[in-house]
């Protein structure tokens, strides 16, 4: 899919340094979407769910490009969904996100480049 | 602008903790009479209260656990998640704001292998996990996540294996205490007459108090009642114990002024074993400069009367049963906890009001530190005394000389000005109510061995 994408969540919703959640119903998508924003600001996309347990990673700790899961620290790449610490062994999925005019939107299932 | 926390909203009954065919037998908790070692109407003290590992491990069931325990200040939590860990007696336990803004408190020890579920001193989180097996709990003490899962049998119900919570939370204007007790009176109802004194620092201006960020910990060899029944008690000491610091203190040249030196004041000796001892001189007030100008008396007179101002504001000592001490006048305010009958581990928070200028709590947070800090010139000589007292206790025949706790004895009055009983300045009056308590309590089956 492409086009314009899926607005998910206004630019202020989400304080730098935390996550929502955006629901399944809206995105589509096979899980819910953890929307992170990072410390510089960037926003990212990936599934909510930890690959390790069930724990919601928009729950998390945002900060320089990784996500911390709030439950037993296993750390993401906000930008391809990577595991880069354990407990977790499994990659999380990524999703691109673009931001126009304050607005979020959402590209469920690409990748962002 | 802190938010002053919900007091509603927790367990007000034990944690249920299955234990299937467990049962501990009664050899490992044996109880011993406690009658023939405090003689509180004599102002006698058998030594081995201070001593004796069977008498700790009984005042830890039956001293601690029945009753309210300092844990915080409410300053100490602004929003969902922020934590801090203390002890309860020996018990570790997290005190946390929880995400409806109750504070609540649970044992810090996994329902699994007992580990620490929350190794930090202080901070802010969304879960408590684990660090050996990485057993999750929320901030209301729920078990969230265990990893393995299937692993378990169907009867493993994760419901049943949450923190335990400490059932009663309670704060007295900014002072959380916690007590496992789930029929001891209000906090309040237990704090009783004491409240009033403890007003005298507590309230000044109706805009509360708050902490200066940290708490000093420093660990001293000393049982902790030494400590506690001094600061109930004990005025006697300080033209002793602290002539270095009062020379220091005195203008250059002179030394300290008589009616420094020589103080009139009360003692307040209260039923439930709490104690506070002032001097009563209007020009008593003993502290940094800044702190003094910026103080509006006339207020304060109004808002907590003349007999307020001229006491239990501007000096002394208090000590709420059995391990929580302060010093309105400092701000310092600590809880001795006991580590082992040998040992204690002091930590201490300074207080201030929350209407003080940036630069007047500044003076009261160096005025602390430079007397009752760590290495406070004060502070130093307290320490000193209790530990001396204590390395020499083991002795067979030092341990076995009863210790004197005789004046004032029968000096406990209404003055008509101060309420509840009061007694001299130097007296042993609190600390005969102090050791009265503590020897009630240590007799009395507390409510888990009732309702066995
Ligand atoms: S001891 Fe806590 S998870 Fe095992
Ligand atoms: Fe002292």
């Amino acid at each position: 899919m492409s086009g314009t994408g899926i607005r998910v969540a206004a630019l202020d919703d989400i304080p730098e340094g935390e996550g929502i959640t955006v629901d399944r119903a809206v995105t589509g998508t096979e899980d819910d979407i953890a929307l992170l924003r990072d410390d510089d600001g960037s926003v990212w996309a990936l599934n909510d769910t930890c690959t390790h347990e069930t724990a919601s990673l928009a729950e998390g700790w945002v900060e320089k490009g990784h996500v911390e899961c709030p439950l037993h620290a296993s750390r993401f790449c906000l930008r391809s969904g990577k595991v880069e610490g354990l407990p977790a062994t499994r990659d999380a999925v990524a999703h691109r996100v673009e931001v126009r005019d304050g607005e979020v939107y959402l590209f469920p299932n690409e990748t962002s480049s | 602008m802190t938010s002053t926390p919900e007091l509603a909203g927790r367990a007000g009954r034990p944690t249920a903790t299955p234990a299937g065919p467990l049962h501990r037998p009664s050899e490992l908790t044996p109880t011993i009479d406690v009658s023939g070692l405090v003689d509180a109407d004599g102002g006698l003290l058998d030594r081995a209260i201070f001593t004796d590992h069977q008498i700790y491990q009984q005042e830890l069931r039956r001293v601690f656990a029945p009753s309210w325990l300092f844990l915080a200040h409410t300053d100490q939590f602004r929003r969902p998640g922020d934590f801090f860990t203390t002890y309860m007696g020996e018990d570790p336990v997290i005190v946390t704001m929880d995400k409806s803004r109750a504070v609540r408190a649970y044992l810090n020890s996994c329902r699994h292998r007992g580990a620490r579920v929350c190794r930090a001193d202080a901070g802010t989180t969304r879960n408590f996990t684990c660090t050996y097996h990485g057993w999750a709990y929320d901030l209301e003490g729920r078990l969230v996540s265990v990893p393995n899962r299937e692993g378990y049998p169907d009867r493993f119900d994760t419901a049943d294996w949450g923190l335990v919570e400490v059932p009663r939370v309670e704060n007295h204007r900014g002072l959380i205490f916690g007590t496992w007790n789930p029929r001891a009176p209000s906090l309040r109802e237990a704090l009783g007459g004491m409240a009033w004194y403890m007003d005298a620092m507590l309230d000044h201006d109706g805009a509360g108090t708050e902490v200066v960020g940290g708490v000093h910990k420093w660990v001293l060899e000393g049982n902790w009642k030494l400590s506690a029944e001094q600061f109930a008690t004990d005025w006697y000491h300080v033209n002793m114990s602290h002539a270095s610091a009062l020379m220091l203190l005195a203008p250059a040249g002179k030394s300290p002024r008589d009616e420094i030196v020589h103080r009139a004041g009360r003692q307040y000796v209260d039923p439930n074993g709490h104690g506070a001892g002032f001097p009563v001189h209007p020009k008593n007030r003993f502290d940094a400069l800044a702190v003094h100008q910026w103080f509006d008396y006339e207020a304060a007179r109004a808002r907590l009367g003349d007999a307020r101002v001229e006491g239990p504001m501007t000096n002394g000592h208090a000590t709420v049963f059995p391990n929580f001490s302060y010093l309105p006048v400092n701000g310092s305010v600590r809880v001795w906890h006991p580590k082992g009958p040998d040992r204690m581990e002091v930590w201490a928070w300074t207080l201030v009001d929350r209407s003080m200028p940036d630069e007047v709590k500044e003076a009261q947070r160096l005025y602390n530190l430079r007397t009752f800090g760590p290495s406070g010139v004060f502070e130093a000589d307290d320490g000193e005394n209790w530990s001396e007292v204590q390395a020499i206790s083991r002795g067979f025949v030092t341990n076995s000389v009863p210790l004197n706790y005789q004046m004032g004895l029968g000096s406990e009055r209404e003055d008509g000005r101060y309420p509840g009983k009061t007694s001299e300045l130097y007296s042993d009056a609190a600390g005969r109510a102090f050791y009265r308590r503590w020897q009630s309590l240590m007799n009395t089956p507390a409510w888990y061995e009732v309702d066995r």
